[in-house]
């Protein structure tokens, strides 16, 4: 699976598991119903303590992120078309908090900040148009 | 739950009078991987001597399996792995004899887990140690203490100047052995990027004593590093009597306080004591954290 470690982050390593297969998810990387790497092999791959992944797995599970199957391995979870334009927006909004705080300490009025917002996203449009 | 490992007031002092462990107590549940963390000198290498009944506590007590390993050594150590920096082995033997003789000395020995780790580490077995590199040495020293399916493995600093391949390597069978025989780990290290990687909780020793004994998830979660301006009445003293403070270190323009609270409860903490507002709290990594801690009280 597509999940990268750094112990050198502040975040405690169970989030940054959640984070990634949260996103993942959103992103339409994992589908519902693929099945997720046990604990031990994932914690072989990542050379992490198991009881880390455990962790990151039942706190999904207990989101509903991910279901267990009795004697079987995890898999993502059904999400209404609902739930998932939610948590793409849960993702965002994760994504952006950082940025309102920069925003802040630099003193960027709030309409400046957005029509440079507006700005990147176009650029990066076009740029996508005129590779194809 | 059960204890594999116990130390109880812990004193240790050598020759001249030099304390080393002045009342050292914590202890290891069954399946726990545990990181001891501590300066040079902190006394890492002289607890886990003791642990393993090579050296003696002057009072308080150390229980392992809950015996005393100098009065029951070869029961402790036969459910014991070991691995030390400077472990010394028999220059004059091949790794092939190294191997056999810890295969003799352990009932529980298992061969094909020798065999295996002995391809991953790519062993030759007709090598004579003396002709080994440091890290090969210290692989061929983790097979013998690995094996043997332990239900304790004491890993005294077993990375120290080894490259980031063989440092994983270590990681990876320690996994491996808490995964398939459900051991126990207590090791040390200043590689704090492992810690974090493998350790469950962590116990680090500084002046003789345990400083701090949290899991890395509390640890990572439930503290922060303030980097509070330099001013009018904001001193050492004033930040240290703050409750949750654990430790402040002075700089050029700014003193960086240790706080076990959360950024914001800190940042309300330093505003309503000090009168300082919009201080900059963070959450920190082991490495950062570990410096804050013991680097600035000498």
């Amino acid at each position: 699976m597509l999940i990268v470690v750094d112990p050198q982050s502040g975040v405690p390593i169970y989030r940054q598991l959640m984070d990634q297969i949260r996103f993942h998810i959103a992103s339409g990387l994992l589908r519902p119903g693929d099945e997720l790497p046990s604990t031990r092999s994932l914690s072989a791959e990542l050379g992490v303590n198991p009881m880390t992944i455990s962790k990151a797995y039942s706190f999904l599970e207990r989101d509903a992120v991910i279901e267990r199957r009795p004697g079987r391995p995890l898999i993502v979870a059904e999400l209404a078309a609902g739930e998932m334009r939610e948590e793409k927006m849960d993702q965002l909004r994760e994504t952006l908090a950082p940025s309102v705080t920069v925003i802040r300490q630099l003193g960027v009025p709030r309409e400046e900040a957005l029509a440079v917002f507006g700005e990147m996203l176009r650029d990066e449009e076009n740029d996508t148009e005129e590779e194809r | 739950m059960k204890k594999l490992l116990e130390f109880d007031g812990v004193h240790r002092a050598y020759d001249r009078g030099v304390d080393v462990l002045h009342g050292v107590t914590f202890s290891l549940n069954a399946k726990e991987i545990v990181g001891l963390l501590g300066v040079n000198g902190a006394g890492k290498t002289t607890l886990i001597r003791i642990a393993m009944g090579m050296l003696e506590a002057q009072s308080g007590s150390v229980r392992v399996f809950g015996m005393d390993p100098r009065e029951c050594p070869v029961d402790v150590k036969r459910r014991v792995g070991y691995v030390s920096e400077d472990q010394i082995l028999p220059p004059f033997l091949r790794v092939r004899d190294i191997i056999d003789i810890h295969r003799g000395l352990f009932p529980t020995w298992d061969e094909e887990m020798a065999r295996d780790l002995a391809s991953t580490f790519s062993l030759s077995p007709e090598a004579k140690i003396s002709k080994l590199s440091k890290g090969q040495a210290r692989r061929v020293a983790l097979v013998c203490a690995a094996a043997h399916r332990p239900e304790l493995l004491l890993l005294d600093e077993p990375a120290g100047g080894l490259d980031p391949a063989a440092r994983r390597e270590f990681l990876e069978t320690s996994i491996r052995l808490l995964n398939e025989a459900g051991t126990t780990i207590l090791f040390s290290s200043h590689y704090m990027q492992d810690v974090e990687r493998v350790a469950e909780r962590v116990v680090m020793l500084h002046d003789g004593e345990v400083l701090i004994d949290r899991s890395l998830d509390d640890l990572r979660e439930g503290h922060c590093v303030a980097l509070v301006p330099a001013g009018d009445g904001v001193t050492k003293q004033r930040l240290l009597g703050i409750e949750g403070c654990l430790g402040v270190r002075e700089r050029t323009d700014a003193l960086h306080a240790v706080f076990a609270l959360s950024p914001e409860r800190s940042a309300a903490a330093i505003a309503t004591e000090l009168d300082v507002s919009n201080v900059n709290c963070r959450q920190v990594a082991l490495e950062e954290m570990f410096i804050e801690l013991v680097g600035g009280q000498s």
